[in-house]
């Protein structure tokens, strides 16, 4: 191929010669006729899916650092001392609600003057009455479902907020403007929107798992631009060979080689930064796992995005003269030593032995919080999960040929294995690393989730909300408790109206203030929730006693006694001492009993009364509280509730009781991995459908051959099912046994045993399930090529 | 066209691929034991002709009849195995299994016919044997020269005893010489078994061989010359 008439020197190798013969490689790639473009295209999409993935990860930390901030941005600012009210503040409450499962997120605003603050994404203040709402709120307002919120924001919509003043495209935001709000009913006087919180240090353990996770759900991505590049492969061997044929040396053929991977690999970046470009665009409208984005959230960070750009290059050259080590390429044809050269086992253990003993030796998790910390684990995920792509080929290598006999299409199957074990392997390599990754990766899972768990103490099968009343009116209080009774799907409230009763009379020597206790009116359902009061009836009065024994007794000794005196005004103000006393006096038939944990997990004590024995008009500034028992199977009965609730006070919340939850990080990080592991199982499928139809392409006319002969489609398809399941097999049983040595190591690492099964076998099942899949959806192409056509070709 | 007693006889022959004709009326008939070699230009429609007549392609209209059955009627399934058992076939090239030794492949069609494997490789080692090849019995098509390959070819074709044998060009790829070598090869065990071979080709010295010559030409046979 040289121009020149004197002979190259055999050992040109320098910068020079690479770059001529990776450029030639490059023309031959881009003018290689159809075939070439076909390769270059397949190689292109291959890669281009991958790097789409991998830009959408360098995304990743953009979105949830943009989401963190804007999220903090609409925070009312936080100030040690109350705010004095000028032209520039304003006064705020929350208005929080929740729409089935999603939290709406609502503020309540009255300017004080003229230039009050803005909050973002906001360029007016609703007046009194008048709202503005984010573009989901005010969709989901007017679909017909939303006719269940619409009661709680009879507000008249005035503007949209922006996309500065919301986490995403999804959030359900607004702000409602009042006339009468004051600190004084509830509101909070504030200067500015904003808060900045010093970002949470990563728990250790967490951290642990999310570059597990990282490293787990990239190597597939990896891999699978390794086996795009050598798409095509046999045949452009073939070609090369024709090169040789006029005078390429091998190292030329091999470099020239390098320069088709790059080529289709740089076509590959550019159709991947293509799709992401236009993938992004609909980040909007696609909800994944709860997140749907904004865009511009969706921005690779640019150090990580260059990191793509040049590795990926890089890669696809150095991964074909990898391949090419195996392959002869003679002037009169290619020669693949796979016969001859075994694949050996002493350069691919060392692999997954360094990777374990990098996890080893970084001791304790908690080394992870150490600057090398994140590196060793990422490191020795890294190295071992690569360790069981690299046993796979070898694995396959050594079984199949121990392989022989059989029907035809295992024949057909073990031989052509034999020949070309690497091949197979490839395919399913992908899956076997992702399913090692993830076992390893849910065994630390589910060893650390119970450190994240947190037990509430409320119990959601007694009362399933709670409300507090924002008034001490008590005619405000009794129509709130009768709205929640009268509410569809209501079964029961437990109303509880609560304040406090001191013993009347001058202070004792030594006492500094008069002993008190809490008083509690509701009725005999109510008390039982809270109390062990046996029978009851209206008119009924209890002295309750805490059942833990934690509250020191001698203060409801001295106030809650049968037949005792108590005074419910307060005394302790400036303007106590000459309050008229509100005297009421414990009836003697008072009986003593032991309390009991309410729904929400508390204990109350002190006295207890019946309506009928004690008004509580009587009380001062009482506080109600209502925990709400809802009808089993009642749609929507929390709905209800909860307008029920916005028709008494917009600031009346109503919340959901909860036995358990899950730490933030958590969530978020069990979240993310969720997300990620989704689009790397579809990359994955993709990949092996791509892999396998690619492997019968190449085959088309040996098919097209062989069904001449008479051959049967099933003895053409079982072979092709068997030369899949031999790997398949082997691959799962490495992925088994890898993910559960790197799992163990976690383990270890977490300072956590326990082995817990139930979540292993789930993985590779589902790695089988999805071969199973692809490999059906590979037999409509089988049967194309299984077309007299192919005997034409070539 | 269709002379009494004839093993495989098409008549009307049309196939087309777009607008263009590929068979255009063509007629053919074969008696048991003879061999029949089809010439003519390139694109004349040879390979066509040869993949209706062994029921690899269906055909836009006409008939081709074998013995008792009507090819073109039967379903996919019975010309699989009527290719299974009494037809063989050679192409120009890449036609070996390349993962099966040369032994493996020629036992191949007789395993497909439901023989015991070791029957089946036992009877491939007789064909090799005689096609001179029984030296590369054990290695690979990748690791035997063209010619050998050609004579492996061979010996799969008739291995299984088929009543015809379809060669396109099967000595396309080969020197003169070797190619002369594989054709004597062929026709002589043909005639041995008393198999019909349909020859494709382009060599004219291959008349030598050949029974009865017909030229294919747009789609249509003329007969060039009667019997020898
Ligand atoms: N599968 C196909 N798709 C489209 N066109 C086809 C197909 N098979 C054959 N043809 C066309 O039909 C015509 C006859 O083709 P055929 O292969 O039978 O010719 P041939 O005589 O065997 O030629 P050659 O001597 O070159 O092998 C040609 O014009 C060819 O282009
Ligand atoms: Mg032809």
């Amino acid at each position: 191929m040289s121009g020149r008439t004197r002979p190259r020197p055999a050992a040109a190798g320098g910068p020079r010669a690479w770059a001529r013969d990776l450029a030639m490689g490059m023309r031959f790639a881009a003018g290689g006729g159809r075939e070439g473009w076909t390769r270059t295209l397949l190689t292109a999409l291959g890669v281009g899916l991958g790097v789409t993935l991998l830009l959408a990860a360098a995304s990743l930390p953009t979105l949830l650092e943009n989401r963190t901030v804007r999220r903090e941005a609409v925070a009312p600012a936080e100030t040690e001392r109350p705010v004095p009210p000028s032209p520039r503040t304003l006064v705020q409450a929350p208005l929080e609600t929740a729409f089935r499962s999603e939290p709406v997120r609502g503020q309540l605003l009255r300017p004080d003057g003229a230039r009050p603050p803005l909050p973002p994404g906001v360029t007016a203040l609703p007046g009194p009455d008048q709202m503005v709402l984010s573009p989901a709120l005010r969709k989901l307002l007017h679909s017909p479902e939303g006719a269940l919120l619409r009661p709680r924001l009879p507000f008249k919509d005035v503007g949209t907020i922006g996309p500065a003043g919301l986490v995403g495209p999804g959030d359900l935001a607004y702000y409602a403007g009042s006339a009468t709000l004051t600190p004084e009913n509830g509101g909070h006087r504030i200067r500015a929107f904003g808060v900045t919180r010093a970002p949470e240090p990563l728990d250790a353990k967490l951290l642990a798992v999310l570059i597990v996770g990282c490293v787990v759900l990239l190597m597939p991505v990896a891999l699978f631009i390794a086996t795009a590049v050598r798409f095509g492969g046999e045949r452009r061997d073939r070609r090369l060979a024709a090169l040789r044929l006029i005078g390429a040396d091998a190292r030329m053929t091999r470099r020239t080689a390098a320069g088709e991977a790059l080529f289709g690999a740089l076509c590959g970046l550019l159709v991947g930064t293509v799709l992401f470009l236009v993938g992004r665009q609909f980040a909007d409208r696609i909800t994944f796992w709860d997140i749907i984005a904004f865009p511009s959230d969706v921005t690779p960070v640019p150090w990580l995005a260059a990191l793509v750009a040049a590795a990926v290059p890089l890669a696809a050259v150095a991964v074909t003269l990898l391949a090419l080590r195996r392959v002869g390429i003679e002037p009169l044809g290619v020669v693949r030593s796979g016969g001859g050269r075994r694949r050996r086992l002493w350069w691919r253990l060392p692999f997954p032995a360094a990777g374990i003993a990098l996890l080893l030796l970084n001791g304790g998790i908690e080394g992870s919080r150490s600057t090398a910390g994140p590196f060793l684990i990422g490191g020795g995920a890294a190295l071992f999960l690569l360790g069981v792509a690299l046993l796979l080929p070898w694995a396959v290598d050594a079984t199949v040929s121990r392989l022989s006999g059989g029907p035809v299409p295992w024949q057909l199957a073990v031989r052509r294995l034999q020949l070309s074990g690497g091949t197979a392997a490839r395919a399913v390599s992908g899956i076997t690393v992702a399913v090692a990754g993830a076992i390893a990766l849910q065994l630390l899972f589910s060893a650390i989730q119970s450190d994240y768990l947190k037990v509430t103490g409320q119990d959601s099968s007694r009362a399933q909300l709670q409300s507090t009343l924002p008034s001490h009116d008590i005619g405000t209080i009794r129509k709130t408790i009768s709205a929640f009774r009268e509410t569809e799907g209501v079964r029961g409230v437990i109303a509880t109206i609560e304040a406090s009763a001191s013993r009347p009379g001058p202070l004792r020597k030594g006492e500094t203030f008069a002993p008190s206790t809490q008083v509690t009116v509701g009725d005999c359902a109510t008390l039982r929730e809270l109390a062990r009061t046996g029978p009851c009836k209206d008119g009924d009065v209890f002295v309750v006693k805490d059942a833990g024994g934690q509250v020191e007794g001698s203060y409801i000794d001295e106030t809650a006694r049968p037949g005792a005196t108590v005074d419910f005004a307060f005394h302790d103000g400036p303007d106590g001492a000459g309050k008229r006393p509100r005297l009421w006096t414990v009836p003697r038939s008072a009986r003593t009993v032991e309390s009991r944990k309410d729904p929400m997990g508390q204990d109350s004590f002190g006295l207890f009364a019946t309506p009928g024995a004690l008004d509580p008009a009587l009380l001062e500034e009482p506080m109600a509280r209502a925990m709400i028992q809802l009808a089993p199977g009642v749609l929507d009965a929390v709905e209800h509730a909860r307008n029920t609730a916005a028709g008494i006070s917009p600031l009346m919340s109503v919340r959901a009781l909860r036995d358990t939850v899950r730490d933030g990080q958590y969530t978020s990080v069990r979240t993310g991995l969720g997300v990620a592991a989704g689009a790397t199982l579809a990359l994955i499928a993709a990949s092996m459908l791509v892999t396998m139809v690619e492997q019968l392409r190449e085959r088309r006319r040996l098919l097209s051959v062989l069904v001449a002969f008479g051959t049967r489609r099933a003895t053409l398809a079982w072979s092709v099912l068997w030369q899949t399941a031999v790997p398949v097999v082997l691959g799962l049983a490495l992925a088994l046994s890898g993910g559960l040595a790197l799992g163990l190591a976690l383990l270890r690492m977490a300072g956590t045993a326990g082995l817990d099964w139930s979540v292993v076998w789930p993985l590779p099942a589902a790695g089988a399930a999805l071969i199973a899949v692809v490999t059906l959806l590979s037999l409509p192409p089988l049967w194309r090529m299984m077309r007299p056509e192919g005997l034409r070709t070539e | 066209m269709t002379p009494e007693g004839s093993l495989l006889a098409a008549e009307g022959l049309r196939k087309a691929y777009g607008p263009t004709p590929a068979l255009d009326g063509a007629d053919f008939s074969i008696h048991p034991g003879e061999v029949v070699a089809v010439m003519g230009p390139s694109g004349s429609g040879k390979s066509t002709l040869l993949h209706c007549l062994a029921g690899i392609i269906r055909p836009d209209s006409g008939t081709v009849r074998y013995g008792p059955h009507t090819l073109t009627d039967l379903s996919d399934t019975h010309r699989s195995a009527l290719r299974r058992t009494d037809f063989g076939f050679v192409f120009q090239f890449g036609q070996l299994v390349p993962e099966l030794t040369c032994l493996e492949n020629v036992a191949l069609p007789l395993r497909l016919n439901a023989t015991r494997r070791k029957a089946a490789e036992h009877r491939a080692r007789d064909w090799l044997e005689r096609l001179e090849v029984d030296d590369v019995a054990a290695k690979r098509p990748g690791e035997i020269s063209g010619g050998q390959g050609q004579r492996v070819a061979v010996a799969r074709a008739l291995a299984p005893q088929p009543r015809v044998v379809f060669a396109d060009e099967p000595t396309g790829a080969l020197d003169s010489l070797n190619g002369e070598r594989v054709l004597t090869l062929l026709t002589d065990a043909a005639r041995d078994t008393s198999a019909a071979v349909v020859l494709v080709t382009h060599e004219a010295r291959v008349a030598a061989y050949a029974d009865r010559e017909i030229v294919v030409r747009d789609g249509r046979v003329k007969d060039m010359a009667g019997r020898i």
